[in-house]
């Protein structure tokens, strides 16, 4: 899904099309979701997540190509919104950075119970297949 | 083939064991809202001929704890960071007030009537009521600085007063895990509902400063502050108290260091936790900005160049614009003996009156308005006052610091609520599975949210250039 760079290409969505405010609302709303999804951690949360923050991307190149096109500044209420659009976003990327060394340390820890340590000190690498048959 | 007394006895046993595997169950239903409890699992198990024929001849259970040494450990590091991020939250809160930098808050505008006043006093030197004007908006100013010192005071006050109800909880929470590995030490073997009680207090624990947990002596478990103090080694408790740091009072309140119940400083063993966000707070961002410690405080810094600067240009001018020059009276008095207090001091020369501002240069060339006008220019000349920012500048440099450190703390807040929730979720779903069933499922994990870490990230860049489109 490519990211829109010109009016036209919102337009002829037939769900999609709207005012800015409306592309920046649905955006809010995805990153709301995307929010609720990531609290609850398996790989297929991530994987809507991920598709979700996609459909969020095409919303702001919406916006942004709304913009360029009307020409007019948006108003006090629209960019209080982007504001709180930009501070969720600070809030993902915050939490998916920690969440990543959450992951790590809690997978070092396994790796070690498992394999031990190398000679440097670090958790030994993992290795899940135990046995491997060949044939042939 | 075992005989009738054999039968008789499997029979026995298998029926004690699903006995027991009710009661299990039953316990795990009583307690699944109790804070700390972890199901237990009841394992069936076949049991060997005890004549060592290797036959099976019934059914044992055996209770096995589904808690996960690394999920707790993930989770309990995920609590300890919240906590420090909550507190820095709380903390900067009344900071921000202190330090607001609109217009109608107390120092930008104090600022900005004073040099007004020097800007009316400028176009008419002799006149009697801009004179006064002038000492009016000097007052102002002296009590806005002195205001914010009071305020900054206050918090540090109640900083520390935070800091010893902090420790006092760390010490009870310290003194029930040592009640725990007492009651394991006398009944020899540990219980769910002790065990529940220890994980609610290591949890509680953990929110205030950073701990590591390792098994002791039989189920006994020894807790470490930063992982090197002992807090807790089978039933000894080591108690930790807040002090005032003897090296540190140059310049004004000395900061605090943790020290542990021999008296040794183990401030540095506190990296996160509620703890350490008040020793942040405390050590390195009250006396940045009221002074305290080894610092003079950004404060303090704009109070003595602006009452030094003004006073400096005052005693050059002259209170004639002819001859014989009268050199002018400083306007501005403060204590120079401590520049950890000088906004705290800062106050109007009690013995000016307006005739004795000095508005002249007496040059060459004379000049009846010269430091009138220099005076109504110092906060926006070329070059500034204090590290090249004019006095207004300077203060917003504060309030950007001090905003920053909100807004960083806000979002870290509320980004770290959501990985103790995350954190907890895969606790419960990976307690009980194998190490490698854990292993697997986290490397998957992993790498689906670096996928979802670079579409955020193109978020990130996407929402910047709207914003920067409708600035």
């Amino acid at each position: 899904m490519a990211i829109p760079t010109q009016l036209s290409e919102c337009m002829p969505d037939p769900i999609a099309p709207g005012t800015a405010r409306e592309h920046l609302h649905a955006a809010k709303t995805g990153m709301r979701q995307v929010k609720q999804l990531l609290a609850q951690p398996s790989v297929e949360n991530a994987d809507q997540s991920a598709t979700l923050l996609r459909e969020v991307e095409v919303q702001l190149g919406c916006v942004a190509a709304m913009l360029r096109n009307n020409g007019t500044q948006p108003d006090a209420e629209f960019r209080s919104a982007l504001e709180e659009l930009q501070a969720e976003v600070a809030v993902l990327a915050r939490f998916l950075a920690e969440g990543d060394k959450l992951l790590s340390g809690w997978l070092q820890a396994v790796q070690a119970r498992r394999g031990g340590y190398t000679q440097r000190g670090q958790a030994a690498p993992l290795v899940l297949v135990n046995k491997l048959t060949v044939e042939g | 083939m075992g005989n009738l007394f054999t039968a008789l006895n499997s029979a026995g046993q298998a029926l004690q064991a699903f006995q027991a595997a009710i009661d299990v169950t039953q316990s795990n239903v009583t307690n699944a809202n109790s804070p700390g409890y972890a199901n237990q699992v009841a394992v069936m198990q076949s049991s060997d001929d005890a004549s060592g024929t290797g036959q099976s001849v019934g059914v044992t259970e055996q209770t096995v704890d589904s808690r996960n040494q690394y999920a707790e450990t993930a989770v309990q590091q995920q609590v300890s960071l919240l906590g420090e991020y909550q507190q820095l939250q709380t903390s900067l809160a009344p900071l921000q007030t202190v330090f607001d930098v609109s217009s109608s808050s107390a120092i930008p505008s104090a600022l900005n009537q004073l040099f007004q006043s020097f800007s009316n006093w400028s176009t008419q030197p002799n006149d009697a009521t801009a004179q006064a004007s002038v000492i009016s908006a000097a007052q102002q100013t002296g009590a806005a600085f002195q205001q914010a010192a009071a305020q900054l005071a206050t918090i540090t006050s109640s900083t520390d007063a935070s800091m010893q109800s902090t420790v006092a909880q760390i010490n009870q929470d310290a003194a029930q895990i040592q009640q725990y590995n007492e009651q394991v030490s006398s009944v020899g073997s540990s219980n769910p509902g002790l065990q529940a009680q220890l994980y609610s207090a290591l949890q509680d624990l953990s929110s205030q400063a950073d701990v590591q947990v390792l098994p002791g002596n039989g189920e006994t478990v020894t807790v470490l502050l930063g992982g090197q103090t002992p807090l807790v080694i089978g039933n000894q408790l080591n108690t930790l108290q807040v002090a005032n740091d003897p090296s540190s009072t140059q310049n004004g309140p000395p900061n605090v260091e943790i020290l542990d119940s021999t008296g040794a400083d183990v401030t540095n063993l506190v990296t996160s936790g509620s703890l350490y966000g008040l020793l942040t707070v405390r050590n390195n961002i009250l006396p940045s900005l009221g002074g305290g410690g080894t610092q003079v405080g950004g404060l303090n810094t704009l109070a003595q160049s602006l009452a030094a600067t003004v006073n400096n240009l005052l005693a050059q001018g002259s209170t004639t614009s002819s001859p014989p020059y009268q050199a002018g009276q400083p306007l501005f008095t403060y204590n120079p003996a401590s520049p950890g207090g000088v906004a705290a001091s800062l106050s109007v020369n009690s013995a000016i009156t307006p005739s004795q501002l000095a508005a002249t240069d007496p040059g060459p060339p004379t000049v009846s308005n010269g430091i009138a006008l220099q005076l109504a220019g110092l906060d926006s000349a070329q070059g500034g006052q204090i590290n090249g920012l004019g006095f207004t500048q300077y203060f917003g440099t504060l309030s950007a610091s001090v905003g920053n450190a909100a807004n960083n703390a806000n979002t870290s807040a509320t980004a770290q609520a959501q990985l103790v929730t995350q954190a907890e979720n895969l606790r419960q779903q990976l307690s009980g599975v194998s190490i490698d069933e854990q292993a697997i499922n986290l490397v998957q994990l992993q790498s689906s949210y670096q996928a979802v870490s670079r579409v955020v990230n193109i978020v990130d860049q996407l929402t910047q250039s709207l914003m920067n489109m409708v600035q």
